[in-house]
């Protein structure tokens, strides 16, 4: 589904990420750990396609595609969905108007036919109510006002409601409550299929207790320093990361 | 001096019984005074001229003289109140309430008074939007101790639209405003809203969009004076310039000496769309108390770019994206106007001059 290779990527002149090297296959689940600044949130709105970044050196292909040539809104249609650790507020536009025009410009740019009000209305309610979320939000603005725990929820409203192949989560979990925590591990759940495939970044075992993740990789210095199973992510929990940065 | 004898051709046009002798006293101090030059700092970046190039048809003095009693203070309110023919009075009895808003009759020229009394409350809406090429607004309006007013002024007239606005408001005792000004399109606008915080406990509210397109040239001059102790103002106004258009915008606010525990805030932004476009936007403070809360800040120029990767990593493409934050931006100053008939229409025609905005029809 997709594979990074030796990607470089540096901002304002600061080499950020130093030959990343990630495969993901369809169907799989993996988490990333790392110490704060080692590139976690670099390498998500990277693969979202955020403009800043300038890539020195590596690739991305996403379903055999290079993806690095594709605007966001190319990679979003394509499949691709970045759940952000810092959600923006749009203020003076509707969560419905905002998903509406979301849904129907990735379904335009794949040449799906456009759902119309009626069957919009009837889909968004139905992942409404399965992220538990008050319907009224939806003709509140975008994240306007929202606490940091709603806004994470509302993140993964949208992503039920796109649908993406990818799902690349930055921290969804953190400033959650334990309450709210389950319900956007059900929302994550909901969405895992053969032909899905998440990345979650995270500092936390307890998502992970949650969402299983098939292996668990941790990021640090701008590259992965180790790969392993389910069980590395309980080993970080006891023992920081000081023993892999000093072992690698 | 400028050749105004369009205005006097147009004014002789009327039927006899419209050019009253205190209208033509009006006439004649407008033309002696003449329109203000650019080089009178308070019209520096706002020519006038133009009007004085328009058909004397095209003027539109009203064909009847309403009300009693011209008085002007300068030679643009003599205009207005030759080409208005008078003012219309409303007062406000103390203590109620006007729940109906008052929507003065669509008419090119417009003098209006409005007295609320002590405790009283209502809303106004001032509508320059009319078809004529040359419209004048000219109001007074005096809030005495705890009388509350709703204002808005709109101003969406087409592109080849004249106008010219001034409204001045004298509020007393905690008395409290709340003013939204929008001004979008047009050829040629200049819109001067004059504040007099004059007794304790004042407060005034005003939020004011200008997005001037095409050729058109959107001026807001506001002034707020806090002559007393314990007057609150906040301001806001965002400015939105595309294609070739000009906006400008100087917002003074003058705290005089006796104006102790003012408190003040006023906040300028504005968005350039276009690489002709220009705005001119200039805060002007004078504290001359020594114990106040006076904020201000300006931000000029793009829009959000997180905002924007946000909105495209969504699937939006980025032209709907800049349509939809172009319309946030705007959004913070329509949010204030609470009648939904005015909102609606401001949106659809803000929308309409939106670039790209054609996917954004569901926020109507
Ligand atoms: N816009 C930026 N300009 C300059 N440096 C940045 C910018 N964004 C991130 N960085 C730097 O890149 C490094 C990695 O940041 P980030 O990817 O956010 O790390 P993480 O998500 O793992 O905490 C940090 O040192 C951060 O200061
Ligand atoms: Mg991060």
């Amino acid at each position: 589904m997709l594979e990074i290779k030796n990607l470089h990527a540096r901002i304002e002149n600061k080499d950020i990420l130093k030959g990343v090297d990630l495969r993901l296959g369809a169907g799989e689940v993996h988490a990333i750990m790392g110490p704060n600044g080692s590139g976690k949130s670099t390498l998500s709105k990277l693969l979202a396609g955020h403009e800043d970044y300038t890539i020195t050196e590596g690739s991305v292909s996403f379903l055999g595609e290079d993806l690095l040539e594709l605007a966001p809104e190319l990679r979003a249609a394509k499949g691709i969905f970045l759940g952000f650790q810092y959600p923006v507020e749009i203020p003076g536009v509707s969560n419905m108007v905002f998903l509406k025009a979301a849904l129907n410009a990735q379904r335009k740019a794949r040449g799906e036919k456009e759902l119309d009000a009626g069957d919009f209305l009837a889909w968004v309610k139905h992942r409404v109510k399965q992220m538990q979320m008050n319907p009224a939000m939806l003709s509140r603005g975008v994240n306007e006002g929202f606490s940091g725990g709603e806004k994470k929820r509302n993140e993964i409203l949208q992503m039920l409601v796109l649908e993406p192949k990818l799902m690349v989560l930055d921290e969804t979990d953190s400033g959650l409550d334990i309450d709210a925590l389950k319900v956007v591990a059900d929302g994550i759940n909901l969405m895992r299929s053969k032909e899905r495939s998440v990345l979650l970044v995270t500092h936390y075992q307890r998502l992970l207790d949650y969402v299983k993740p098939d292996f668990v990789h941790v990021l640090a210095g701008g590259r992965i320093v180790k790969s392993g199973g389910p069980e590395l992510a309980l080993e970080l929990e006891e023992k920081g990361y000081g023993w892999i940065q000093q072992a690698a | 001096m400028l050749d105004l004898a369009t205005f006097r051709s147009a004014f002789e046009a009327l039927p006899e019984p419209a050019r009253s002798s205190a209208r033509r006293k009006a006439l004649d101090a407008f033309l002696a005074g003449g329109l203000p030059s650019t080089d009178l700092e308070e019209w520096k970046y706002t020519d006038l001229s133009p009007l004085a190039a328009l058909p004397p048809a095209a003027l539109l003095p009203e064909a009847e003289a309403a009300g009693e009693g011209i008085g002007f203070t300068d030679a643009l309110d003599a205009l207005n109140a030759a080409f208005a023919g008078g003012s219309t009075e409303l007062r406000i009895a103390a203590d109620t309430r006007r729940d109906e808003p008052i929507r003065p009759a669509d008419r090119a020229h417009q003098r209006h008074r409005l007295h609320l009394e002590r405790g009283a409350e209502a809303t106004l809406i001032l509508n320059t939007s009319g078809d004529g090429a040359f419209e004048t607004v000219f109001a007074d309006i005096r809030l005495d101790a705890g009388a509350r007013l709703n204002l808005v002024r709109l101003n969406d007239a087409g592109a080849d639209a004249h106008r010219l606005t001034r409204i001045n408001m004298h509020l007393a005792r905690d008395a409290c405003a709340n003013v939204v000004t929008v001004d979008l399109g047009g050829r040629l606008s200049r819109h001067d809203l004059n504040v007099d915080l004059a007794e304790p406990g004042a407060a005034i509210h005003l939020h004011g969009l200008y997005a001037p397109a095409g050729e058109g040239h959107v001026d807001n001059h506001t002034r707020i004076e806090h002559r007393a102790p314990h007057c609150t103002s906040r301001e806001q106004y965002r400015g939105i310039a595309r294609d070739k258009a000009r906006g400008v915008f100087n917002g003074m606010i003058r705290v005089h000496k006796d104006a102790q525990k003012t408190d003040s805030e006023q906040r300028i932004a504005n968005l350039i769309l276009s690489p002709g476009a220009e705005i001119n936007a200039k805060p002007e403070l004078e504290i001359y108390a020594d114990d106040v809360k006076c904020a201000h800040g300006a931000t000029f120029g793009q829009l959000d770019d997180e905002a924007l990767f946000y909105l495209r990593s969504r699937g939006l493409p980025e032209s709907t994206a800049r349509a939809l934050l172009t319309w946030t931006f705007a959004h913070e100053v329509l949010q204030h106007i609470h009648q939904e008939d005015v909102r609606g229409r401001v949106t659809r025609r803000l929308l309409r001059q939106l670039p790209n905005s054609e996917q954004l029809e569901a926020l109507q």
